[in-house]
């Protein structure tokens, strides 16, 4: 196991790893946008979290502000303990390479280095043996099935590979939480799949906490939670239940009444 | 909307990308448009010294126009790559072709038009100062501006011409080439680390094995060397560039320790992917840089000949009457007559030379008086010489012949007069300029003087020597003597001439203006080199602009900071702007050591505080020109992540 274990699924402590109280983030500009609109939520510790909303309701700024790239107009974030809002802009880096994982809808892999030097680089910045760079790093690509391609390079392998690899750069420094921004979005059904069994094995066994947001009804369907978003602001939040099948269809029952212009929706509705 | 104002639009809104392209053209244009000023100068026949500064500024022309060629055929091949998803754009809606390549030769037009009027423009305006710099260099009384038509015909007809070249070129290649191939062109070069390790050795052996054998030209083995040193230095240089520095960092990244340390990992990965993509523009920036240092050190050495030519020259005005001279009173009251009016203090000493055949080495020798020579070393405050009878001593020609005569013992017997002496030694001073007397010429004592100069007395010679303290105002002096000397070198030899007469200041001031003035023809022509290679790097930066700003966007994330973001954009811009640079230093450090050489042979000239002052000035210029295209880049790609 490449990350710290930490508390089992079902002694899952409930402490709130993200804390945000209502936040609001205006943009300003030749036409001010309210992109944010006073939002509050908690996300537990081990919790796997989808956010969900129209295009343009704010999920990508909301990412920004957890992460610390983006600072908000008023309200108050807590990720791990820490208001990323209130830190240096040094301090903001660290703490988003010690605390934070990332995984994006087009990979974001580094072209020019091979998988396994992607999936370190997290970890050299921070001045970690190489002995145990190496151990980790070996650990993490067997868990995801990249042991026979660490020497390629992103243009040679598949999408799906990507984004392990991208998944595995995101874990490699054992970050309190992992974000996730529309990690499926570019991938075929089959590697979509996959890529959504990996995090839901990593947040199980690992207790990794992740928050994603996504179009995706299927994808939301694997997550503990599901929190709806509109125009900014909180509209619902689901849980999970017993059965995938009954939650997809409640998932897509309220992106029903949600409304808005959720462009992919239009396929699944009819089934 | 037209189709000729959809170009319009493109070039215009596209201007920062078009900026340092259009910048070096415009200044390419003007030093051109100087030039050509300066050819067609109505005064040009009369004052000038006319052969040599046509001949420079229209050699200097020429290369401009080539230059200028490659500059512009380069930036739009890198232009066309860096929008080839606008053109994939354009033809996915409809776009033919045939329209996209003429859209491109609009621009091309467009641009070329703009930059024709601005160099021009600008040109002019600086054409005033360009004069005055000019007059000052060639020590005019007056250079005025004149207005004509042929300066600027001929500049706009030559880079409309090169840019008409380049529009219908664009517009070809855009026609037969595939898009997606370009496409494919940005910063996704396949694997940055492929390269041919036998290839990366033999770059660096070349360049080893040229810069050993650089130092060690000499008059014999020069010609060899000119044939194959440039040769093997470029190919050497080109290897350097494609293979051998990525060998270098593939070395380094297979130690993980050094290599997964920091941002090393980026940076290394990133100067791989730079260097990559560049390797041919990084070997032509190298290749005119060390052409650029090279023919402006060449130039500033010449022009430090000038600064020792008085020490080679030691006289104000040389004048050597032959025997049976007619003129030689007149021609002297005439000269001292000028030297009076002019009011330059000065101070005469004649000289009896006889000329002998020394029977050690078959060869003429000219044979001065003890007493005579002694007078004019001490007027010009120089060591005088102390001979014994049967005694002689050298008198050197140059400083080099006066340390190679030292201690030289040599028994002799002049074969007309059968006088025997013993040359020993040297003077220390030099006192006559090597033309005056020939390369040969003893002092005797005064006893054997009289014996030699009376076994010939009609046939003595008188040398007039003349020190002038301001030996530099002494231009014009003598230019009847000088007519007829130049008279008699283009008819029937000088040899007919009764007389011998030189005038080292005006020789001084014409040397020195030419030298001046092609020194100035050389910093301005390396002055657009520099320019252009400072905008190749900028344009390469540009067109890969949007992968960079990608990755920032990335590398943020990831949750580097703001210093080790600028590292890594230092580690990559370091080496795209020094490497090449550096190279051409040390190609034009090691040129200059074998041209050294060979000047040591022709001159005796020591040109290594030139050398320095050339590569010191070039170095601050690219200094600055490098945290300028820092300051730009970093702008860009941190602005809209």
């Amino acid at each position: 196991m490449f990350c710290s274990p930490k508390a089992p699924k079902k002694g899952m402590n409930l402490l709130p790893i993200v804390r945000i109280e209502d936040i609001i983030k205006i943009y300003e500009g030749k036409v001010t946008h309210r992109a944010l609109d006073r939002l509050s939520f908690e996300v537990t510790d081990g919790e796997f979290l989808a956010v969900m909303g129209p295009s343009g309701s704010g999920k990508t700024t909301l990412l920004n502000l957890i992460s610390g790239i983006d600072k908000p107009t008023s309200g108050r974030i807590l990720v791990a303990g820490t208001d990323p809002s209130e830190l240096k802009p040094d301090e903001a880096a660290r703490f988003r390479r010690q605390e934070l994982g990332f995984i994006f809808q087009d990979f974001n892999l580094l072209r020019m280095l091979t998988v396994e030097e992607n999936i370190v680089l997290p970890l050299t910045l921070d001045q970690v043996p190489v002995k145990e760079m190496d151990a980790r790093m070996r650990a993490a690509a067997k868990r995801l099935g990249l042991s026979d391609i660490l020497h390629k390079r992103p243009d040679e392998i598949s999408g799906g590979q990507e984004q392990r690899t991208a998944i595995a750069r995101a874990l490699i420094h054992r970050p309190s939480l992992v974000l996730a921004d529309e990690p499926t979005g570019n991938l075929d059904s089959h590697a979509a799949r996959e890529v959504l069994d990996l995090m839901t094995a990593i947040n199980r066994e690992n207790g990794t906490t992740l928050v994603m947001v996504t179009h995706d009804p299927i994808a939301a369907s694997y997550c503990d939670r599901v929190l709806f978003i509109k125009d900014g602001a909180y509209y619902n939040e689901i849980h999970r239940d017993d059965r995938r099948r009954t939650f997809f269809q409640r998932i897509l029952n309220m992106l029903s009444l949600l409304g808005g212009n959720v462009d992919d929706l239009s396929s699944v509705r009819l089934p | 909307m037209t189709f000729r104002q959809f170009a319009y639009r493109n070039v215009v809104r596209n201007r920062r990308v078009y900026a340092a392209f259009f910048l070096a053209s415009v200044f390419s244009v003007m030093v051109f448009f100087l030039y050509s000023m300066l050819m067609f100068h109505p005064g040009i026949g009369e004052r000038f010294i006319t052969g040599i500064t046509v001949i420079g500024m229209t050699s200097a022309d020429i290369i401009l126009y080539v230059f200028t060629l490659f500059f512009l055929f380069y930036s739009m091949r890198a232009f066309m790559q860096a929008r080839a998803d606008e053109f994939a754009l354009l033809l996915q809606i409809g776009m033919e072709r045939r329209q996209l390549g003429r859209l491109l030769f609009f621009e091309m037009l467009l641009l070329g038009a703009a930059s024709i009027g601005s160099g021009i423009i600008a040109g002019f305006a600086f054409s005033k100062y360009f004069f005055m710099i000019v007059k000052e260099v060639l020590d005019l009384p007056e250079l005025p501006l004149y207005l004509s038509w042929q300066p600027f015909a001929l500049t706009a007809g030559a880079f409309l011409s090169l840019f008409l070249l380049i529009g219908v070129m664009s517009s070809w290649i855009v026609r037969i080439r595939d898009i997606h191939d370009f496409r494919k062109g940005i910063g996704a070069a396949a694997d940055p680390f492929d390269y041919s390790a036998t290839k990366a050795a033999a770059g660096l052996f070349l360049l080893i094995a040229s810069y050993a054998a650089a130092p060690l030209a000499g008059r014999v083995n020069v010609l060899y060397l000119a044939v194959l040193l440039p040769p093997a230095a470029t190919l050497g240089t080109y290897y350097f560039f494609s293979h051998t520095v990525l060998w270098v960092l593939d070395l380094l990244r297979k130690r993980k320790s050094i290599y997964w340390r920091h941002a090393r990992l980026v940076s290394f990965a990133e100067t791989a992917v730079k260097i990559k993509d560049n390797a041919n523009m990084f070997f032509i920036v190298a290749i005119v840089s060390t052409v650029a240092f090279l023919s402006v050190g060449t130039l500033a050495s010449l022009a430090s000949y000038t600064a020792q030519y008085r020490a080679l020259n030691p006289l104000g005005l040389v004048y050597l009457s032959q025997p049976g001279n007619p003129d030689e009173q007149t021609h002297i009251a005439s000269l001292e007559r000028e030297l009076k009016q002019r009011g330059l203090s000065y101070e005469e000493v004649p000289l009896t030379v006889v000329r002998e055949h020394s029977s050690f080495s078959g060869q003429p020798l000219n044979v001065l008086r003890e007493s005579e020579v002694n007078r004019l070393a001490r007027v010009l405050g120089r060591e005088g010489v102390r001979l014994r009878p049967g005694e002689a001593a050298f008198l050197p020609y140059s400083p080099d012949a006066a340390s190679r005569l030292e201690g030289a013992e040599i028994d002799t017997v002049l074969e007309q007069s059968g006088v025997k002496v013993a040359v020993r030694g040297t003077m220390n001073d030099l006192l006559f300029p090597a033309y005056a007397l020939g390369t040969n010429s003893i002092v005797l004592s005064e006893t054997d003087f009289i014996k030699a100069a009376s076994a010939q007395a009609d046939r003595l010679y008188t040398f007039y020597a003349f020190d002038v303290p301001n030996w530099e105002e002494t231009v014009g002096i003598g230019l009847g003597l000088s007519a007829r000397m130049s008279q008699a070198a283009l008819h029937n030899g000088e040899e007919a001439l009764p007389f011998f007469f030189e005038n080292p200041g005006s020789d001084y001031a014409v040397i020195r203006s030419t030298f001046h003035l092609l020194l100035l023809t050389g910093l301005l022509v390396a002055a657009v080199f520099l320019l252009a290679a400072g905008s190749f790097i900028y344009f390469k930066l540009y067109t890969m602009l949007d992968r960079d700003r990608r990755q920032a966007a990335v590398l943020r994330r990831l949750g580097f900071t703001d210093r080790e973001f600028v590292k890594i954009v230092n580690r990559q811009l370091v080496p795209q702007f020094f490497l090449p640079w550096g190279l051409a230093m040390l190609h034009s450090t090691f040129a200059f050591l074998s041209l050294q050489a060979i000047w040591k042979e022709i001159t005796d000239l020591s040109i290594v505080k030139e050398m320095a002052l050339v590569l010191i000035a070039f170095t601050v210029i690219q200094l600055l020109y490098f945290y300028l295209i820092r300051w730009r880049y970093l702008a860009h790609v941190k602005g809209s992540v």
